[in-house]
């Protein structure tokens, strides 16, 4: 392929695993090894990081230890043509960013209304609750892209962590039988 | 960078793009492609669904809007090879009564060619790249023609469980026709089955342009020009041929490439947005568009799946991505009797973890958890493509926002007509009556948003300019060295998957502009 300019992009396809600064170096590794290192994010903040957890654990167990946040946060740090989120696949126009930010503050401000409590502070049955609404479109004064399409990109977003990696595979007991293996498995 | 004219310079690198340029550089031609995306090699194919969104186009040059807007960067490419980089290589053909749509019922176009004008080139093209299957078995639906030089492929459980209940049901099936290898071929390996054919073939199992047309032309002396987005074609000052092409190389800057003929093969939406964005005072309403055609009767296909859990392992990781049975027996424009419309029903194919978890849908948490263990062995299904009829209102225009180089963005806007709902409708519930005769456990069709599958129109062929925009050649009506291909010359587009016949017409059409050359471009 031709060279589009990013070093990381061009070592990560060929290696497996995504680009992550660690002490102003760029390492690879998979999202969940960059969680458990405690890699600072690129663009999320804190609390940002803890609610796209707190999402992605909701709708996909163990999408948290396998590093939804740190997964969505490195990607949003690529250009939109290097990008491997699934924003790029509902067409949505780039800077994917914005639908991240505005999506998770939008999720606070109406978990607030409904329960008194930002998301990721929400028992789990309320998240449950919360993020069932937002599936059904069934949350009032939503703002922003529909609520459903909402929660059917960041549910992808935590498919794709835990079910879409080669170890994903493996505990479904799927052979993945690649022709061109990612390194790291994943 | 040297821009001296050329004989040909194709706009868009993918699979009809491919086929002129292998035709015209093996013709003596100085054949240059401008492709938008990267120059992928087989060795970029990583098996993977998260990196193989790489190949697919970033960002929105076409906005998307309509009751029913078409899933346009799943299905599109970007870079070379196209969205047949990652399509899924089914071959059926489209047959006789798709060509005569206005004549035998009074709806939509006919078709200015008729189905033994295409079927030599069916033929060729299979010869050429490699299709595997039974056209004996298919005849009973079609004109008889060439065998195909491959066996079918091998099948597997989670397709021939079906077989039966499709029988029982009144849809006899038989080995479906693919652009894959059953067998060595032309030194391309046999297919492994291990249904990554989407994220792109690596092995050159797969018919892909890299392995096939593009990389003959390239063996032929063709240039490939990746990253250059061709934002304009340009005419003389009579307006009456074309000169070139403006566009934006690597580095973003502003290039003229002159040539000889000019084609356009960036797929149906970016085509329109091009003669569109190329108007003069000459054609004020774009290029080729006296009919004010350009951009209308946008078509894609309903896809009515039906899945279900079975008790037994279905071995639903085998397979292609291409189906392993296919019937045309619900083809005839009004088998349905509440719709209108052909339905192409297929079976058996390979599932990846992204598809187990989206044939549910509204399952998350712990219940999604359980239902991918469930479907990680027993999950499989069937699918029914239906046709959509052109409609003057599906169409694509330009948009007031622009993209980076300054050129409009497209908008599509697209709603399924009330045939194609209802033939949709229909297909779900014969689907829930097979899914009940194969004795599933769980058996559930996928309502909801109505899926789209393929995009076609927005520069139909037909008789003259007033019906249409180009020709059967793809040679415009009014310019005649401007050439457009793709599925986006198709005036009607039957219920089949549309790759082989763009082929066959590509083959059909690059040949014409052959033999034409020297009255074309003196």
């Amino acid at each position: 392929m031709a060279s589009i300019g990013r070093r990381g992009f061009v070592k990560g396809a060929t290696l497996g695993a995504l680009a992550f600064s660690v002490g102003g170096a760029e390492v690879l590794m998979a999202p969940g090894e960059a969680r458990a290192r405690n890699v600072p994010f690129r663009l999320l903040d804190g609390h940002q990081g803890e609610t796209l957890e707190a999402l992605g654990e909701t709708l996909v167990p163990k999408a948290r230890e396998a590093g939804i946040a740190h997964y969505i946060d490195q990607q949003l740090s690529v250009p939109p043509q290097e990008s491997l989120l699934q924003a790029r696949i509902f067409n949505f126009r780039p800077p994917f960013a914005e639908f991240y930010r505005s999506t998770l503050l939008t999720i606070d401000d109406r978990s607030q209304k409904l329960f008194g409590k930002e998301f990721a502070q929400l028992a789990a049955k309320d998240q449950r609750e919360f993020v069932d609404r937002m599936r059904q479109n069934k949350i009032e004064d939503w703002k922003g892209r529909p609520a459903a399409l909402a929660y059917a990109v960041l549910r992808a977003d935590a498919v794709d962590v835990v079910y879409g990696t080669m170890e994903g595979y493996e505990a479904l007991g799927i052979p993945y039988m690649p022709h061109i293996a990612p390194e790291k498995r994943w | 960078m040297t821009n001296e004219k050329v004989d040909i310079v194709i706009v868009g690198a993918g699979a009809s793009g491919s086929v002129y340029a292998s035709v015209m550089a093996k013709a003596g031609k100085k054949v240059v492609l401008l492709e938008a995306g990267p120059d992928w090699e087989l060795s970029d194919l990583i098996s993977s669904e998260i990196w193989g969104r790489r190949i697919k186009p970033a960002g929105a040059p076409i906005l998307l809007e309509g009751k029913n807007p078409m899933g346009y960067a799943a299905q599109a490419g970007w870079g070379s090879g196209g969205a047949s980089l990652h399509y899924f290589a089914n071959f059926p053909r489209l047959l006789p009564t798709d060509f005569r749509m206005k004549s035998e019922h009074g709806r939509g176009h006919d078709w200015p060619i008729a189905y033994e004008d295409v079927s030599f080139f069916y033929d060729k093209v299979a010869r050429e790249i490699g299709v595997s299957g039974d056209a004996r078995a298919e005849e009973r639906w079609r004109p008889a023609g060439e065998a195909y030089p491959m066996p079918p492929m091998k099948t597997f459980r989670n397709g021939d469980i079906w077989i039966k209940p499709l029988e029982v049901s009144g849809i006899p099936m038989v080995p479906a026709p693919v652009g894959m290898n059953s067998v060595e071929f032309k030194g391309r390996p046999a297919c492994l089955y291990d249904g990554w054919c989407h994220v792109g073939c690596p092995i050159g199992a797969l018919a892909n342009p890299q392995v096939t047309y593009l990389g003959d032309a390239r063996k032929a002396g063709a240039e490939l020009r990746a990253f250059s987005t061709v934002t304009r074609v340009l005419t003389n000052q009579a307006g009456t041929r074309v000169t070139g092409v403006e566009y934006y190389d690597d580095k973003h800057q502003k290039q003229v490439r002159e040539a000889s003929v000019v084609l356009l093969a960036s797929w149906s939406a970016q085509n329109p947005r091009l003669l569109l964005n190329s108007a003069t005072d000459k054609h004020p309403k774009g290029l080729s568009n006296s009919s004010g055609f350009v951009g209308h009767f946008m078509m894609t296909h309903t896809v009515a799946s039906t899945w279900a859990l079975f008790d037994e392992d279905v071995q639903n990781h085998m397979g292609t991505i291409a189906v392993q049975y296919m019937s045309y027996e619900h083809y005839p424009k009004t088998s349905q009797k509440e719709a209108f419309g052909s339905t192409f029903w297929t079976a058996g194919f390979a599932l990846k973890t992204t598809d187990l978890a989206n044939s549910r849908p509204d399952l998350f948490g712990a219940e999604l958890d359980d239902y991918m263990k469930r479907a990680a062995r027993n999950l499989t299904g069937i699918k029914a493509f239906g046709e959509e009829l052109p409609a003057m209102e599906n169409r694509v225009e330009l948009a007031s926002e622009k993209d980076e180089f300054g050129m409009p963005l497209g908008k599509l806007t697209h709603t399924f007509q009330p045939d194609a709902v209802a033939l949709w409708n229909a297909n779900l519930e014969d689907g829930e009556k097979v899914a009940k005769a194969a004795g599933a456990k769980e058996a559930w069709p996928a309502r909801g948003a109505i899926p789209t599958s393929h995009l076609l129109g927005g520069t139909i062929m037909g008789t003259g300019a007033s019906n249409s925009v180009v020709n059967s050649y793809g040679q415009s009506h009014e310019i005649p060295n401007l050439w457009i291909a793709g599925p986006g010359i198709f005036p009607t587009e039957g219920a089949s998957n549309p790759t082989f016949t763009l082929f066959a017409l590509s083959q059909r059409g690059a040949e014409q502009l052959a033999s034409q050359w020297g009255t074309l471009t003196n």
